[in-house]
């Protein structure tokens, strides 16, 4: 119990910061005067009277957090901030239900970008920015979260962060070296964003357009204030350069870091990843172009790529922006990009999904379990990036990815016990699960509105189980968690 | 070490074995009633084709007459699972002036793979001989099956496969292959044929025609799912028949090698020790009852009984892999047929002719899986996977867990092939799964109410190469095909 009570003594300080966050879109609301401005300052001063009662009732408890109690601090954070994120949207948007507004909530922190909102356009700016900094605050919450409490989990793919352990809450523990860490991705997720903003307003977006695009886009998150999303500007100028944006922030920020710090690209160069990863996006947008234009679907080949290109990378990076409805294409063209999506961004990005680095260690662990079929004696090495990758991680990664896949069957046998067909509930189960947004069939890339309170739930569990990396929520299930 | 050319004589030894039960079928089309010539020159020219095939062959490579070792099982089992079937389809070819080469090679390597999925319409107009050639095909799988499961995979190391020979009656420690091979279905068959023998008795006893009950003895045996009626059991519409035929796909779904001991030492304890067996008992009808509630609960029957046992026959026929079915369950809430697609693809035994990843393997995952999850918790706990009671090393688990994810990337790939060629995909995908984990029929367009004869030749292939892969475990095929299998 006292334990517990020091986790929510932390957790309503979390809870405070977060509330603070609303301070943006309280100044935008003023200065627009767009008439969000009461629910923001309700939504606020209920988070900041809450969260300081439950700080001084919690406060005798206060004590430092072992790494158990880190993760359970984690698992509350993201299960409880979206319900503070969620009470703006309630309070600014009439006649909208608790399931669709906890499911947005759910979606901006989980950097998803699936929406149960239609009608972007009209909404008040400021909740357009509340929403889209949810989006970018969930970006920067998981790479903290990575590199302070993952690795201590032994989580395959985060092994780069084992020698630098703890969490990112000042009162725990925190070695300089990982409060260094932390600040550098820090100050490159800003300064990429101020340089995505920079460039989206040159390119023709307003001010606010650009800073909620430029939001969104860096944490891959995939909210919009239209509708139609990026085809609302129709600019191949601005889908080249969301292209780029995409792909600098679907690669891991260690490589980033490591590269600003020593000032040089050779860490680039020997990014095990980084090959695969270009790669991989590179056939697949020129396979889907060519399929895309064979069947028909655009007259001419430069237009079938430029879709291709935008709406791939798009997907693959789990964003989830599109410049026209894809999940009209032939079934195969939208299916490959969902594929991407659960693999292709690498390990410490942003993205979601199984990650790169992960499939590489599957795919070499496969190719030693035939080589050792045939040569049960020869001793093989799975590497990466030339370093030997020990047989500890492969164990945790093959049973990560094992689980993951579990995880897939069972949320889609779910979605189907709910009654949905096979192509919305298997789709929209892939995308929440991987944190993409855009699904197919009934849902289609503009609204999960359609769905019922039950079946959003279980997309906002799927979204939760996908950005914590399933063991981090499981474990808090687990007896063995609760035992002294 | 490996020898192709001494592998070449035994298969062609096998082959040639093979040829002569092509004789059955022919004696069949000669003697029976309501048959037609057609049919008996189709078996006879089977035959022969067969027949001066292998003697060809092996005279060729008579001289090579190397010890075969592990390796050489994967040659081995590849060519028998590949080649024979082109054989086994003559017949077919033949006796259906416009059926295509590739619909009769499907018809015969969902035969001998036990899959049960058909490419042929009007199975109820086709004389006995064809009927009882597709039954055989499966049979004859099934034989050659618990000789692959039980003495080759172990020997390989398959995904783990050394695991499951702990228990095995066979030769463990044998490692020439041959010997090894005789010696289990030496040890195995008698068991299958015993309870071939006691579920044809079963069925006629239940009411079925002595014909019909020897092909539906045949194909469940098997777990392959070829039935002489169009709409399968549902022609009998009896009850106590679905009932036998659930003991035995239950049974035949079991390892055989506890099957075995459990007979020669006579006691039941060691379906008790079997770590597998109370875990496939208790999923599968788990699942039937948890059909038959939700199929009652949605109005897909009125009453409960009637859900119970529309549930019970077609789920333990899906999950056992049979592939029977007495009703379209590809009309049921679509929950229900995607819940027995789930469980086709883990719950039958190591050890039996039921396909998809093997329930050892889903324990060992599970087990792993949970280790990992609690290892987070305590960071220094020391826990081994078990199972029945003895630790597995850390390699075996490695290799059980490498497989698992093969089998999930091949369902993928090949699933985004059918979409490719432009199927829909709930007919993609479930064509797919079924044929992978050799189960029967699908849902969408190869549902139960349908044949894969609506496939395109393209989408048949994509389908042979599921069964064969699911069939031969994916590593045997793929290192067949990888350089490095060549190489000296």
């Amino acid at each position: 119990m006292e334990r517990l009570l020091a986790v929510i003594n932390v957790f309503a300080r979390v809870a405070l910061i977060f509330g603070l966050a609303m301070l943006l879109p309280i100044g935008i609301s003023w200065w627009l005067d767009d008439g969000a401005l009461t629910a923001f300052g309700e939504a606020l001063l209920t988070t900041l009277v809450i969260s300081a009662v439950i700080l001084l009732a919690t406060h005798h408890a206060r004590r430092e957090l072992r790494a158990n109690d880190g993760i359970l601090l984690v698992v509350m954070c993201w299960i409880l901030l979206p319900c503070i994120g969620s009470v703006p949207l309630l309070l600014g948007i009439p006649g909208l239900e608790i399931a669709d507004a906890y499911f947005e909530a759910v979606s901006g922190l989980t950097s998803t970008g699936a929406t149960a909102l239609q009608g972007l356009d009209e909404l008040p700016p400021s909740l357009n920015v509340w929403r889209t900094e949810l989006n970018w605050i969930g970006g920067l919450g998981i790479i903290v979260l990575a590199v302070a409490i993952l690795p201590l989990l032994g989580v395959g793919g985060r092994q780069l962060m084992r020698a630098e352990v703890p969490s990112p809450i000042k009162d725990i523990h925190l070695t300089p070296r990982v409060a260094e860490t932390a600040k550098g991705f820090w100050k490159i997720y800003i300064g990429l964003t101020l340089l995505c903003i920079l460039t989206y307003w040159t390119l023709g977006m307003t001010w606010l357009d650009a800073l909620i695009h430029a939001f969104s886009t860096v944490a891959l998150g995939g909210f919009s204030s239209h509708d139609a999303s990026l085809g609302f500007f129709n600019s191949p100028g601005l889908e080249m350069a969301t292209i780029v944006f995409l792909l600098i922030s679907g690669m891991s920020y260690v490589t980033h870091f490591m590269a600003l710090s020593g000032r040089s690209l050779r860490p680039y160069l020997r990014d095990g990843e980084l090959p695969f990863y270009l790669g991989v996006l590179g056939v697949s947008v020129l396979m889907i172009a060519l399929y895309i234009w064979f069947e028909g679907v655009y007259p001419d080949f430069p237009t079938a790529l430029r879709h291709a290109a935008f709406n791939t990378i798009s997907m693959a990076m789990t964003l989830g922006y599109s410049t026209t409805d894809f999940s009209k294409w032939p079934l195969f063209a939208p299916l490959w990009m969902l594929f991407l999506c659960s693999f292709v961004t690498c390990a410490s990005s942003v993205g979601g999904g199984l990650k790169m680095m992960r499939a590489i260690i599957l795919y070499k662990q496969i190719s030693r379990s035939i080589v050792r079929a045939m040569h049960p004696n020869a001793a093989i090495l799975v590497k990466l990036g030339g370093a030997v990758v020990p047989d500890k991680i492969i164990l945790s990664v093959l049973s990560f990815s094992a689980l993951y896949m579990v995880s897939l069957v069972c949320l889609t046998l779910a979605m189907a016990a709910t009654g949905t067909d096979i192509v919305t509930g298997f789709s929209v189960v892939v995308t929440c699960f991987n944190n993409t947004g855009p699904a197919l069939g009934a849902v289609g890339t503009d609204s999960y509105g359609t769905l019922n309170d039950l079946q959003l739930y279980i997309c906002s569990f799927a979204m939760l189980l996908g950005r914590l990396e399933i063991f981090t929520l499981l474990m808090v299930f687990t007896p063995a968690f609760w035992r002294k | 070490m490996s020898h192709p050319l001494a592998v070449l004589r035994v298969f062609a030894l096998a082959l040639l074995a093979f040829s002569f039960t092509l004789l059955l079928p022919a004696a069949a089309a000669w003697f029976g009633q309501d048959e037609t010539p057609a049919a008996f020159a189709a078996f006879m020219s089977g035959f022969t084709a067969t027949f001066a095939s292998a003697v060809c062959l092996w005279l060729l490579t008579r001289r090579y007459a190397n010890e075969l070792r592990g390796r050489d099982g994967f040659l081995l089992a590849s060519l028998i699972w590949v080649v024979t079937p082109a054989f086994a389809a003559i017949p077919f070819a033949l006796f259906f002036p416009s059926m295509s080469f590739t619909d009769a090679y499907f018809e015969a390597v969902s035969g001998l793979t036990t899959t049960g999925a058909t490419a042929i319409t009007g199975l109820d107009a086709l004389p006995f001989s064809v009927n009882l050639w597709r039954a055989l095909l499966v049979f004859l799988g099934g034989m050659g099956l618990l000789v692959l499961t039980v003495a080759i995979l172990p020997l390989l190391g398959i995904g783990g496969r050394q695991l499951f020979s702990a228990e095995s009656p066979g030769p463990v420690k044998e490692v020439r292959l041959v010997p090894r091979m005789v010696k289990t279905a030496l040890y195995l068959w008698p068991i299958y044929f015993a309870l071939a023998v006691a579920c044809a008795l079963g069925y006629a006893w239940a009411g079925m025609e002595w014909g019909d009950a020897v092909l539906h003895t045949l194909a469940t045996l098997g777990l392959g799912g070829f039935s002489s009626h169009d709409a399968s059991y549902a022609f009998f519409d009896s009850p106590v028949i679905e009932a036998v035929a659930i003991l035995f796909m239950t049974l035949a779904g079991m390892n055989f090698a506890t099957h075995f001991m459990a007979a020669q030492r006579r006691s039941l304890s060691f379906y008790r020790a079997d770590p597998e067996v109370r875990w496939y008992l208790g999923v599968m009808y788990a699942s039937v009852l948890g059909v038959a509630v939700y199929l009652w609960q949605t109005d897909t029957f009125p009453d409960f009984p009637a859900a119970l046992r529309f549930a019970a026959f077609n789920v333990v026929s899906l999950a056992t892999t049979a592939g029977f079915f007495n009703t379209d369950y590809a009309l049921w809430p679509f929950f229900a047929p995607l819940w027995m697609l789930f469980l086709s693809s883990f719950v039958s035994c190591a050890g039996s002719a039921g396909g998809g990843l093997k329930m050892m393997r889903a324990l060992i995952v599970f087990r792993q899986v949970t280790r990992e999850v609690v290892n987070t918790v305590h960071p220094n706990a020391v826990r081994a996977v078990k199972l029945a009671e003895a630790s597995l090393s850390n390699e075996m688990v490695f290799a059980v867990l490498a497989f698992t994810f093969a089998y999930m990337v091949s369902l993928v790939s090949l699933t985004l092939l059918m979409m490719f060629s432009g199927q829909d995909l709930v007919t993609g995908f479930s064509a797919v799964v079924v044929s992978f984990n050799n189960a029967g029929p699908g849902l969408g367009s190869v549902g139960p109410g349908a044949t894969f004869a609506s496939l395109t030749d393209f989408q048949t292939w994509v389908c042979i190469v599921a069964m064969l892969l699911g069939r031969l475990e994916i590593f045997i095929l793929l290192a067949v095909f990888s350089p490095a299998f060549w190489r000296k």
